[in-house]
C-alpha cells in the first residue's frame, strides 16, 4: 500500500539508520569506499577537484537501497563517525602546513580552551535550494563560472572552485539516477512513488509536498553524510512547506492524513540517525508586514512531532511579540510533556544583538536559527559560522593559586603570575583573573586564524557553496570566505561558575578577611582535602550567580561586557570577524574535567556552568530572581548566541494557571531581550538525581499543594513519597 | 516605620492568586490545623529550625551558643533555652539552621516585592500570607498602600479568624482575598484547627457584601474533611455567596512533617494518603451542584 503503512513501517524506519542491510550487489560497502577514495588525494590537482573526484566515487558506487516500508532512499553511508570521506580528508590535510600546533596542543591539553576544525554548522541558503533544486543549483553555478570567464575574473582557484561544484551536482544527478533504477527493480507501488519524486528532482525543483521533504532530506544526506558539512537546520519549516502544503490540499495531490504520514517517515530519518546533538529545525517567525508567521503548518509539525515523541529532530521556535498567547501556551504545554528538546528564541533579543553589531532590522527579522541557538543572516545576505574554541573562564583561577602552571600538562600557561601576597587589593586580583582570560582568546584566536585561512584547502564545501549566491558571484568557498559574513565563533564555557569564584574571593578573602589567598590556594592546590570546613563555607555562601544580587550580577556585568570586547569584531582570517558566544555545548563537562579546584567550591575535575545559566543548584531564589541575574547583561556582549537553561518541576508548571505563569516568564525574558531558552522539566528520575546529590539541585521547585517547595529540603522520606506520586502520574 | 514578623518569601509563586505573584509569608497564628502546612509560622515569636538532614555536627553553632552542643555525634538543642537571636544560624557551615520570625520594615518588604514588578503585568500581583497575615494588620494595611501606589495587584491569603476590624482596615487596599474553609460545621472544625468556625463564617459573610473578589480554598484530606456529608454542608453556605469566583480544592498532602520536627512542634499530620486527582473531582463534582466554580487543582 502506498499510504496507511507508518506503524507497520516503524521497525524499517529505527533499523534503517542503527542496523541497515544493503544488497551487495548495490555497490561498495562503506570501509571499502572510505580506503578506495584516499588515493584520489594524492593527486597534483587542486582540493576541490580532488574532493569532488572523492564525492563522484561515492556516489556512483556506495550502496543503496530504496525500501518499500519507506519513502526516503537509504545511503550505504550512514555512520557520521568516522566519516566515509573522513580518510581522504585526513589525507588532503596533509597538504596543509599548520603553524600554530604547539600553542593549540597546549591549549587543548590544560583544558584553557577547547579548539577543533569546525566544519559542522553549515546551513544551505534553502529558498537557493527550493527554487532551483538539484539541476537548478548546477546550472546556475556552470552560469556564474562563464560570466567570470567573460568577465576575466575566472582564474585558476575560481576554476577549480566551479569544477569542484560541476562535478560534485553532476555525481548528485548519477546518483539519484541509481535510485530511480534500484527503485524500479521493487515492482512496487510505494517504490515507484519514491521514484516518481526522484525523477522529478533530478529534472528540476520540487514539485509537491513530498519532493519538498525529499529535497531536505537528499541535500542533508549529500552534504552531511558524504560531503562532510554538516547541514545545522533543516530551515524555516513551516514556512517552507506552507505553500507545497496548501497546493496540494486544494488540487487534491495529497489528503492532509497522506501528508502527515509522508512527514512522519520524514522526521523518522532523523529519529533513527539519532545524534545526540539533535538535528535542529526551526519554526515562526515575523512577516514583512510585521504579522506573525505562526500559520497551520507550524501547527500541523508540532503536533506530528508530539505524536512522534522524538528527541531529534529538535524544534526551535521564533517567539515574538506578536506570537500568539495560545501558540506559546501549547508549545509550553508539549515542553511540560517531556517535549524538553523544544528551544524557544526570542525575536527581539536578536534584534537587539544584531542591530547592536552593524545588521539592519530586516536581517534580524529573517535571521537562521541553526547549531544549537545560534543565530545568523539568511535572506539578502548571507552567514556562515564556525564555532572554534571554548574559552573556559575557570582555568584562570587555577593558573593564579598555582603560579601559573597548568595542572594536567604541568607547564606554563597564561600571563606571569606575581606571588600572592602582592595582590593586596581584589582590584589587583581582577586585573590578573582577566589578563589570563585575554591571554587565552589571545591565543585561541591566534591558533584558529591560522587553520581558517586554509579551510578551503582543508574541506572544500561543493555541495553548500552554490546554495550561496554570494559566493557565485565572488568564486569562494561559501564555508571558507565565500559569504556575505564569515564568522568565527568564541564560545565560553563556565560563565556562571567564574563569576561564583569571583564572589567568593571578592567577599571572603577581601572584604572580609575570613580567609587569606594563600589558604585559599593552599585548599584549592589539595582540592579542598584537608580544608572541609572551608569547603563546607565557602558551598553554604549564597551570593552567587542566578540569585539577583546586584553585588554578584555586577560581576556578570563586567565579564561579558570584557570577554565581548576581547572577541568581538576582531578579524579572522576569512575575511569576516570574531564573535564572542555564551553557549558551551559538552564542553562544561569536558573543561571541567581538566581544571583544577576552583574558589566557588568546585572540586577538581567537576563541571562547570554552561551557557548563560548559573552551576546547577546554586540559584536558590527562584526562576524570576535567575532572570534578573541573567537579564542585567547585555546580550548584545555575545552576538554569536546567549541561551539560558531553566529547570523546573511539572509540578511548578501545573494546571492552566501554571502554564499561564510560565508563558508571562517567557515574555518577561524576551522582554529583555533574552536570546533563546531551554526547559527542563523534571520527571521522577530527576527527582532521584536530586535527592542523590541535593547540592546540585537546591534551586528545584515542586508543586506540593497550592503551593512549591524546595525538594532538597524535604525529608528523605517525604522525597520518595514525591519520587512515587511522580512515577504515577507518568504511568 | 512599621515592621513584621516573617517566614520566607516566595517568587514566582503561581498557584497564590492569578498571573505570576511574590508571596509574602507572615509569622503567627490564630488556627492550628492538623494538617498545617507551615508549622513554623504558626507562633508569633520567633523559632529555630534545625534542618537534621542537612547537619554535619560540625560544632560551629555551639561555639556561638551555649544552646547548642555536639554530644557523641549528636547535635543537641536546648530550645526552651533559644533567644532566637541567630547567630548560630550565621555560623552554620551547612545551612542546617535557620530561623523563622525575622523582622521587616515595610519598606524592606516593599523593596523585595517590588523585584520581580515586571512579571505582575497581565494579572499577576503580590500575595500577603502566612501564617495569618491579618494578625499583623497594621503592617499589611502599610505594605498594601505602597503596593497599590504601584499599581499593583494585591491579595490577602487568610484563614478568616481575626477581628472583622481587621479586615476593614485592609479593605481598601485589597483586590482579592484568597480565603481558606477547612468545613462548615463548627464542632468539627474545632476538632480539627482548635479553634469553632462562627466567626469565620461570619467575617466571609462580611467580606462576600464588600463585594470583593474571594477565591475560597479547601485543602482536602482524606477521612477528615471529604465525606460528602462535609462537601454539601460548606456547598450550602459557599453556594449562597455572591462574589466567590471559585472554590479551588487542594489535596492534602503530608510532605510538611519535616517541618514539625524541625521546629520541635508536636506531628500532627494525619497519616493518610494524598487524594488523587479523581477524589477532588468527586468533590468538584459535589461542590458544582451548588453552582459553585469548584476548581480541581490536580487537574
Amino acid at each position: 500500500m502506498l499510504f496507511g503503512t507508518y506503524k507497520d513501517d516503524e521497525a524499517y524506519l529505527w533499523k534503517k539508520f542503527q542496523a541497515p542491510e544493503f544488497d551487495p550487489a548495490t555497490g561498495l560497502d562503506k570501509d571499502t569506499a572510505a580506503v578506495k577514495i584516499v588515493v584520489i588525494a594524492e593527486l597534483d590537482e587542486p582540493a576541490p577537484i580532488l574532493k569532488a573526484k572523492a564525492f563522484e566515487f561515492l556516489a556512483k558506487n556506495l550502496q543503496i537501497e530504496v525500501d518499500p516500508h519507506d519513502f526516503f532512499p537509504a545511503f550505504g553511508c550512514w555512520q557520521r563517525l568516522p566519516r566515509v570521506i573522513r580518510k581522504f580528508l585526513d589525507k588532503l590535510g596533509e597538504k596543509v602546513v599548520l603553524h600554530k600546533k604547539e600553542l593549540w596542543n597546549l591549549l587543548n591539553a590544560s583544558g584553557s580552551s577547547h579548539i577543533w576544525i569546525d566544519f559542522d554548522h553549515s546551513v544551505p541558503e534553502w529558498n537557493e535550494v527550493f527554487s532551483r533544486g538539484f539541476p537548478g543549483l548546477l546550472k546556475n553555478a556552470m552560469e556564474w563560472r562563464e560570466k567570470h570567464r567573460a568577465a576575466g575574473t575566472l582564474d585558476a582557484e575560481k576554476d577549480a572552485y566551479f569544477e569542484g561544484i560541476r562535478i560534485t551536482y553532476e555525481a548528485i544527478l548519477t546518483m539519484l539516477e541509481r535510485f530511480i533504477e534500484r527503485a524500479k527493480v521493487h515492482k512496487n507501488e510505494r517504490c515507484d512513488f519514491v521514484a516518481a519524486s526522484l525523477q522529478r528532482l533530478h529534472d528540476g525543483p520540487p514539485q509537491n509536498f513530498f519532493d519538498a521533504l525529499q529535497l531536505i532530506y537528499l541535500y542533508f544526506m549529500f552534504s552531511e553524510h558524504m560531503d562532510h558539512l554538516q547541514v545545522r537546520s533543516l530551515g524555516n519549516l513551516d514556512n517552507m512547506l506552507t505553500p507545497f502544503y496548501d497546493r496540494d490540499l486544494a488540487d487534491g495531490t495529497f489528503t492532509d492524513e497522506q501528508m502527515r504520514e509522508l512527514f512522519d517517515h520524514f522526521f523518522m530519518q532523523w529519529g533513527s540517525i539519532d545524534n545526540y546533538w539533535g538535528q535542529p529545525v526551526y519554526l515562526g517567525g515575523t512577516k514583512a508586514d510585521g504579522t506573525t508567521q505562526i500559520n497551520h503548518m507550524t501547527h500541523f509539525i508540532l503536533d506530528e512531532a508530539a505524536k512522534l515523541h522524538l528527541p531529534t529532530p529538535k524544534i526551535q521556535i521564533k517567539i515574538a511579540k506578536n506570537t500568539p498567547d495560545a501558540f506559546i501556551e501549547k508549545v509550553l504545554a508539549l515542553i511540560r510533556d517531556q517535549h524538553q528538546s523544544i528551544v524557544l528564541v526570542g525575536e527581539e533579543g536578536l534584534r537587539h544583538i544584531m542591530t547592536s553589531h552593524g545588521f539592519t532590522e530586516e536581517d534580524a527579522r529573517t535571521c537562521d536559527i541553526r547549531g544549537c541557538y545560534e543565530f545568523c543572516c539568511r535572506g539578502k545576505y548571507h552567514a556562515n559560522t564556525t564555532g572554534v574554541g571554548h574559552l573556559n573562564m575557570l582555568k584562570p583561577f587555577e593558573l593564579i593559586f598555582n603560579k601559573g602552571i597548568d595542572k594536567k600538562t604541568g607547564k606554563r600557561v597564561g600571563v606571569e603570575i606575581p606571588p600572592l601576597e602582592t595582590l593586596t587589593t581584589f582590584d589587583e586580583f581582577y586585573r590578573l583573573y582577566i589578563r589570563d582570560i585575554g591571554w587565552i582568546i589571545d591565543s585561541n584566536i591566534e591558533v584558529v586564524n591560522d587553520f581558517e585561512a586554509q579551510l578551503n584547502r582543508i574541506n572544500p564545501s561543493n555541495v553548500f557553496s552554490p546554495t550561496i549566491p554570494h559566493s557565485l558571484r565572488t568564486g569562494l568557498d561559501a564555508f571558507h570566505n565565500g559569504c556575505d559574513y564569515n564568522t568565527s565563533s568564541l564560545l565560553t564555557t563556565g560563565f556562571g561558575s567564574a563569576i561564583d569564584a569571583l564572589s567568593v574571593v571578592e567577599e571572603l578573602i577581601y572584604r572580609r578577611k575570613e580567609i587569606t589567598l594563600q589558604e585559599m590556594a593552599d585548599a584549592l592546590n589539595a582540592n579542598w582535602e584537608g580544608y572541609e570546613e572551608l569547603h563546607r563555607k565557602i558551598l553554604a555562601f549564597k551570593e552567587r550567580y542566578g540569585n539577583g544580587i546586584p553585588r554578584v550580577d555586577r560581576f556578570a556585568q563586567m565579564l561579558s561586557r570584557t570577554v565581548g570586547n576581547l572577541v568581538n569584531d576582531r578579524p579572522n582570517a576569512r575575511g569576516g570577524r570574531w564573535q564572542s558566544s555564551v553557549h558551551c555545548a559538552k564542553q562544561f563537562v569536558v573543561e571541567g574535567n581538566l581544571t583544577g579546584a576552583t574558589p566557588d567550591g568546585r572540586f577538581a575535575g567537576e563541571e562547570m556552568s554552561k551557557n548563560a545559566s548559573p552551576r546547577m543548584g546554586s540559584d536558590v531564589n527562584g526562576v524570576t530572581a535567575l532572570l534578573k541575574s541573567v537579564l542585567s547583561i547585555d546580550a548584545a556582549s555575545f552576538p554569536g548566541d546567549y541561551p539560558l537553561d531553566v529547570m523546573m518541576h511539572p509540578s511548578s508548571v501545573q494546571g492552566s494557571d501554571g502554564l499561564a505563569a510560565w508563558r508571562k516568564f517567557v515574555r518577561v525574558y524576551f522582554a529583555g531581550n533574552g536570546a533563546a531558552v531551554h526547559f527542563n522539566i523534571f520527571d521522577a528520575s530527576e527527582l532521584k538525581a536530586a535527592q542523590k546529590e541535593p547540592e546540585k539541585y537546591k534551586g528545584m521547585q515542586i508543586r506540593v499543594c497550592g503551593w512549591n517547595v524546595r525538594f532538597t529540603e524535604m525529608d528523605k522520606s517525604e522525597q520518595d513519597m514525591y519520587i512515587r506520586r511522580a512515577e504515577s502520574i507518568i504511568e | 516605620m512599621t515592621s513584621a514578623k516573617y517566614i520566607d518569601v516566595k517568587r514566582f509563586a503561581v498557584h497564590d492568586g492569578p498571573g505570576v505573584r511574590t508571596t509574602l509569608f507572615l509569622k503567627g497564628c490564630s488556627l492550628r490545623c492538623i494538617w498545617c502546612h507551615n508549622p513554623e509560622s504558626r507562633p508569633m515569636q520567633p523559632e529555630l529550625a534545625i534542618h537534621y538532614p542537612k547537619c554535619t555536627c560540625c560544632g560551629e553553632c555551639a561555639k556561638v551558643c551555649s544552646c547548642h552542643s555536639i554530644v557523641n555525634g549528636v547535635h543537641e538543642f536546648d530550645r526552651a533555652a533559644c533567644k532566637a537571636c541567630g547567630k548560630c544560624e550565621s555560623a552554620c557551615p551547612a545551612g542546617a539552621l535557620e530561623l523563622f520570625g525575622k523582622s521587616m520594615t515595610v519598606d524592606e518588604a516593599a523593596a523585595k516585592l517590588l523585584e520581580d514588578k515586571i512579571f505582575y503585568e497581565d494579572g499577576g500581583g503580590i500575595t500577603i500570607s502566612g501564617g495569618e497575615p491579618l494578625l499583623q494588620s497594621g503592617f499589611c494595611v502599610e505594605l498594601l498602600k505602597k503596593m497599590k501606589e504601584e499599581g499593583i495587584h494585591c491579595a490577602v491569603d487568610t484563614c478568616g479568624l481575626v477581628p472583622w476590624t481587621a479586615f476593614e482596615e485592609v479593605l481598601p487596599y485589597t483586590d482579592m482575598f484568597l480565603y481558606d474553609f477547612k468545613c462548615a460545621d463548627p464542632e468539627k472544625h474545632r476538632k480539627l484547627t482548635g479553634s469553632r468556625n462562627e466567626r469565620i463564617l461570619e467575617n466571609l459573610k462580611k467580606l462576600d457584601e464588600t463585594g470583593k473578589e474571594i477565591e475560597i480554598r479547601m485543602i482536602m484530606v482524606p477521612e477528615h474533611n471529604m465525606a460528602e456529608s462535609d462537601l454539601r454542608a460548606a456547598g450550602e453556605f459557599l453556594g449562597k455567596l455572591k462574589h466567590v469566583s471559585a472554590v479551588r480544592l487542594l489535596a492534602y498532602h503530608s510532605l510538611a512533617r519535616s517541618k514539625f520536627k524541625a521546629v520541635g512542634h508536636p506531628d500532627t499530620m494525619p497519616d493518610v494518603e494524598s487524594p488523587n486527582a479523581e477524589a477532588l473531582e468527586r468533590c468538584a463534582e459535589i461542590l458544582r451542584s451548588y453552582s459553585i466554580n469548584a476548581i480541581n487543582s490536580l487537574k
